[in-house]
């Protein structure tokens, strides 16, 4: 997994005598190492009845949180599982540090962190039978760090988990995913209802985890405002399609809103429009490809959007005729 | 694996500390009636039991899906159980020998040796029940699975009754070769039942798998 060293090798490989690297060499590196895909999902398929994933395709670059988005059944949780080889698909591969998801090795698994939306943990365990547990199930199982984040998050040790409310379960499952090395944490909705508070927390926590460069987040949520936080990348799913994949400040910079009378929306060049909202005193219209737009049209004011906006835009936007 | 086994035992805990004074009141009975056999051919049926209950609070926190995000793999859950059930059914055969020898000793009886077999006994059917429902409750779950084990527990009884009364109504003698088969069945028990719960538990296990890999969660 160690991707430095497989670029290091690989570099040396080309060259073997070859000690010292010139500037150029040494940001070539850096940009193979930026560019390695952890997470790579190709024409992913799965049916179900009333339900389908549609040639699914993204990837989650190193050393990124890639926010996934889409409402409550839009298919993020069935992708999840799929990445986690815990369904078997109908078509399309996976792979998870280079590895196809099903032949992923117990050293890779021990790598992965991952949170569901809900508790996974048993009613009647302690905090101290889960250290007991873990210790057992993972090899890398850092106790220290385990008991470090336990007193951060003022998680008790005599409780039963059933004792335990929605946000102390939560952070708990957070615990145990932070507490042997994982170099890849996959959080299905693992901050959906839970307390702003709570939240900004946890969220601050992901990020002094991807202050390591070899360490990558796969976030699903449907809260876009935690994701427009943190996430670098932003995926966003639509009734089993993906709809994009890119870098976060790429949407929000080549989108934009135009608000104007509703008789100027015909004015507007429709290859750029991505939606259009009409309310009692005018009409929104979601822009792409801003600056040629403003380039080319000087008369419209195009006002900076939101991911959340460019989604509502794009799902429930009125249809162009 | 040995996570997962130890996941069980301590999800047990509480039924291990109801499963103490089901002793006290047993073992209380079991001096009542001034009889040790009853028992222990009760004990180790129902400590047994307990192996359903860890499969019960398992699916009540979808612990398999989350399970498998960790270094576990398929294989490893469905052996976690067996071993787990395995080692329950020792467990229950022990402790009820040594409530054994604490029943004779006070009632000053000497039926230790055959209280120990009705126990053995209890335990190959133990293994051999599970055998047959461990598959279905893989495949099913637990709950759709508890019709099973009705119809597992019922459906022999049922056939021996059944099978008893038309003998009974026919006025049957059974053949000498039947009965010879039973006498040579019983004189050889102590082969011929270990033999055959490890036939039933290996293939119970290769099909638990089997069923195990196709899974969804």
């Amino acid at each position: 997994m160690s991707s430095i060293s497989s670029v290091n090798e690989r570099t040396k490989a080309n060259n073997p005598n070859k000690l010292n690297f010139s500037k150029q060499e040494k940001v070539d590196m850096m940009n193979d190492i930026m560019t390695q895909n952890v997470i790579e999902i190709k024409n992913l398929v799965k049916h179900y009845k009333g339900f389908s994933l549609n040639n699914i395709s993204f990837s989650v670059p190193m050393g990124s949180i890639m926010g996934f988005v889409g409402e409550n059944g839009a298919g993020k949780t069935t992708t999840i599982k799929a990445i986690l080889d815990l369904i078997h698909v109908d078509q399309g591969e996976v792979s998870i540090m280079g590895t196809a998801a099903k032949n992923l090795s117990k050293e890779l698994k021990s790598l992965i962190g991952v949170v569901f939306d809900g508790s996974n943990l048993h009613d009647n365990l302690t905090v101290v039978n889960i250290n007991a547990i873990m210790k057992k199930i993972y090899p890398n199982w850092d106790e220290e760090v385990y008991k470090s984040y336990l007193k951060k998050f003022q998680l008790p040790e005599g409780k039963i988990i059933k004792d335990f409310s929605r946000g102390m379960k939560m952070k708990l499952s957070i615990t145990i995913a932070l507490s042997h090395h994982s170099k890849l944490l996959i959080l299905d909705e693992a901050t959906s209802g839970l307390d702003p508070i709570i939240r900004d927390e946890i969220l601050d926590i992901f990020l002094e985890f991807i202050q390591d460069e070899e360490h990558t987040i796969l976030l699903s949520s449907h809260i876009i405002s935690d994701i427009e936080k943190i996430a670098d990348y932003v995926t966003f799913i639509h009734q089993g399609n993906i709809v994009f994949s890119k870098s976060k400040d790429e949407l929000i910079y080549q989108h934009g809103v135009i608000r104007c009378r509703k008789e100027d929306v015909s004015a507007i060049d429709k290859s750029y429009i991505v939606g259009i909202r009409e309310n009692n005193f005018g009409a929104e219209v979601m822009i792409q490809d801003k600056d040629r737009f403003t380039r080319k049209n000087h008369e419209f004011n195009v006002e900076r959007t939101s991911i959340e906006e460019i989604m509502l835009f794009i799902t429930r936007g009125k249809e162009l005729k | 694996m040995l996570g997962l086994i130890l996941k069980d035992f301590i999800n047990l805990k509480k039924n291990f500390k109801i499963f103490g004074a089901l002793i006290l009141l047993y073992g209380f009975m079991a001096f009542a009636m001034e009889s040790s056999s009853y028992f222990s051919s009760m004990f180790t049926l129902v400590f047994a039991m307990l192996i359903l209950s860890t499969y019960s609070y398992d699916e009540m926190v979808k612990w398999d899906g989350y399970a498998l995000t960790m270094p576990i793999t398929k294989n490893n859950i469905v052996q976690g159980k067996y071993i787990t059930m395995l080692m329950l059914t020792v467990l229950g055969f022990i402790i009820s020998g040594i409530s054994l020898v604490v029943i004779n000793t006070i009632l000053n009886v000497d039926n230790l040796f055959g209280g120990i077999q009705v126990s053995a006994l209890g335990a190959a059917l133990v293994i051999l029940f599970y055998s047959i429902t461990i598959p279905f409750i893989t495949k099913l779950g637990i709950e759709k699975a508890r019709f099973i084990f009705i119809i597992v527990y019922m459906v022999p009884f049922f056939l021996g009754f059944m099978g008893y009364k038309a003998i009974k109504e026919q006025g049957l003698q059974p053949p000498v070769k039947l009965i010879e088969f039973f006498e040579f069945c019983i004189d050889h028990a102590y082969i011929i039942i270990p033999v055959i719960v490890l036939i039933a538990l290996m293939l119970s296990y290769s099909i638990s798998i089997r069923i195990y890999q196709k899974k969804e969660f």
